[in-house]
Parts: C-alpha cells; structure tokens; sequence
C-alpha cells in the first residue's frame, strides 16, 4: 500500500487517489501531423526505475498532485502540485 | 401547489440506544446547519480574504484547518475552496450573506440541503471513527478546529475536530447520510451508542 504525502492534506492512503498516468507526456501542437498525435495518445515509456505520473487526490483535496514514483520498489521521493516540476533522478 | 415540507436527511433514522447495553460510549446528535460552499476566482485571493474578513470577521483557513468567527465557520475543503457552516436560522440567510459579501470573488453555493451533518461525542469517538478512516486522529496529530477530507466507509466525508472532548462533525452528501449513518451505528454497536 502507497502513502503519498498531499502537499496540501499530508500523508494519505493510496485509496484517496487515483493514477492518472505518465505525467511527461506533452500534448503536440494542432499541425503537429497524425503520426504525432498517435504516439501522443498511445506510446508509454514504461520505464524500469523512477517515473513522474498523475496522481489525483480524489478522496481529499482534489487536486491533480505530480508524484515521483519507482516502478519496482514504488517508493514515492516526491509529490508536487500540477504546475510544479519535478527532477527524475538517474534510474 | 405548494413546495413539499423540507425534512432532515435522517428524520427515519432509528433513534435511542443501540449495541452493548450499560452506558454509551459514543452519543450521535444531528445539528442542523447552514452549509455554504464559496469558490475562489482565480486572481481574487486577497480580495476574498479581505471580504471575509469584513463579513465574517475571520480569515480563510489554510489547508486543514478551520476559522470561527461570529456564529459561522469557515472549513478549507481544498486549494482555493471553503465551506461556511453556521447554525440553521431561516432558511438560506447565510448563502444570501456570503453571495452579497463575495460577488465577484468568489461563487458561492448554499448546500444546506446537499449536506447532512453528523455530530460525534463521547470518549469512544476516535475509536470509532478509526475503524473506518485512515486519518491519524490521536491529539498529538488531530485536535481541535482541525478539518480533513477524507472517505470513511468508502463515504468521501468531510471530518471537522470541535472540541477536545474530544467532539467531531462529519459533513456528508445527504444522499449518502443514511448508509453513513448505518455503518456508524454498526461500527459502535460493540461500545454502545445513543442516537438523539
């Protein structure tokens, strides 16, 4: 079970959450062609190691939270708010 | 025609003793209350601070925590979002209030009919409650005037600290008032509970 620390409620359970997937992901521009907006829409890194995704604190504050998160161990080394940035450290 | 009488969410609800017999450890009491929830536009936070201020006397409360001023209560619910809960004189008079108080700061919505308050009492409410909320309520973490989001028997319930009796308000959508209100009964029957 993950406990992720809200920035704003503190430490909650994961069941207050829900994932909302890879955080990295930047929508292309409107010209951007298909084949952009295919792997735009489909195409995950899936990485082995530390990954940045959405999480949203549904059962809370509600606010959509950026939590750094690793994929075999899910250890949880940070959260921000959405407008924040968060640095992956070298898997 | 005329409108149908309003009747409180939990009118049915069973009430007197329930569970272990000798004393009860949990006493449950349904205050009625205004309930005002008042969104923030964007740009207008010391603005909306400085008509509260005016209007109520109090400050909004950051995250967790709670304001009292005169007679009425501000609750932060998340980022940029209160409740403003007094209690129930006539009806709507505070969603009046704060839709004059915050025009153009702030949306302002009366939910005294979408929400049911539940007041806990008793030496065994935070036991209770933590048979089915993940919140750490003990007093070094919890306390009095603090407030937390958070489901409870899978219920999204609004947790709201009054005094150190210790005395708790839950703030629920009235539609799920009564299955609320059926687990806290099946969750304190071990302990004894009156409803009044």
């Amino acid at each position: 079970m993950l406990m992720i620390p809200c920035p704003h409620c503190g430490a909650r359970d994961e069941v207050e959450f829900t994932y909302r997937g890879d955080a990295t992901v930047v929508r292309p521009a409107a010209d951007a062609g298909i084949e952009a907006f295919h792997d735009y829409l489909y195409l995950r890194r899936n990485p082995r190691g530390w990954q940045v995704e959405w999480w949203q604190h549904n059962g809370g504050c509600r606010a959509f939270l950026k939590v750094l998160r690793h994929t075999v161990t899910h250890e949880v080394r940070g959260v921000v708010t959405a407008t924040e940035a968060l640095e992956v450290p070298p898997a | 025609m005329s409108a149908p009488e309003p009747t409180h969410p939990l009118a049915a609800a069973a009430r007197g003793h329930h569970g272990a017999t000798g004393g009860a450890a949990l006493h449950v009491t349904f205050p009625a209350r205004e309930i005002v929830q008042v969104m923030l536009r964007r740009g207008q936070d010391n603005a909306l601070a400085a008509a509260m201020r005016a209007a109520f006397g109090i400050d909004p409360p950051g995250p967790g925590a709670t304001a009292t001023g005169s007679g009425v209560t501000a609750i932060w619910v998340q980022p940029g979002q209160w409740l403003l809960t007094a209690p129930r004189s006539s009806e709507g008079a505070l969603a009046t209030q704060a839709a004059r108080a915050f025009v153009g700061l702030a949306a302002v919505a009366d939910q005294s009919h979408g929400r049911t308050t539940i007041a806990l009492s008793g030496a065994a409410a935070r036991e209770v409650l933590s048979r089915g909320c993940r919140l750490d309520l003990h007093q070094a973490a919890f306390g009095p005037g603090r407030a937390a989001n958070t489901p409870i028997a899978q219920i999204g319930c609004l947790v709201h600290q009054t005094d150190a009796t210790p005395c708790f308000e839950l703030t629920v959508f009235s539609t799920l008032a009564d299955p609320f209100l059926h687990w806290l009964i099946e969750a304190a029957a071990p302990l004894g509970v009156d409803i009044a």
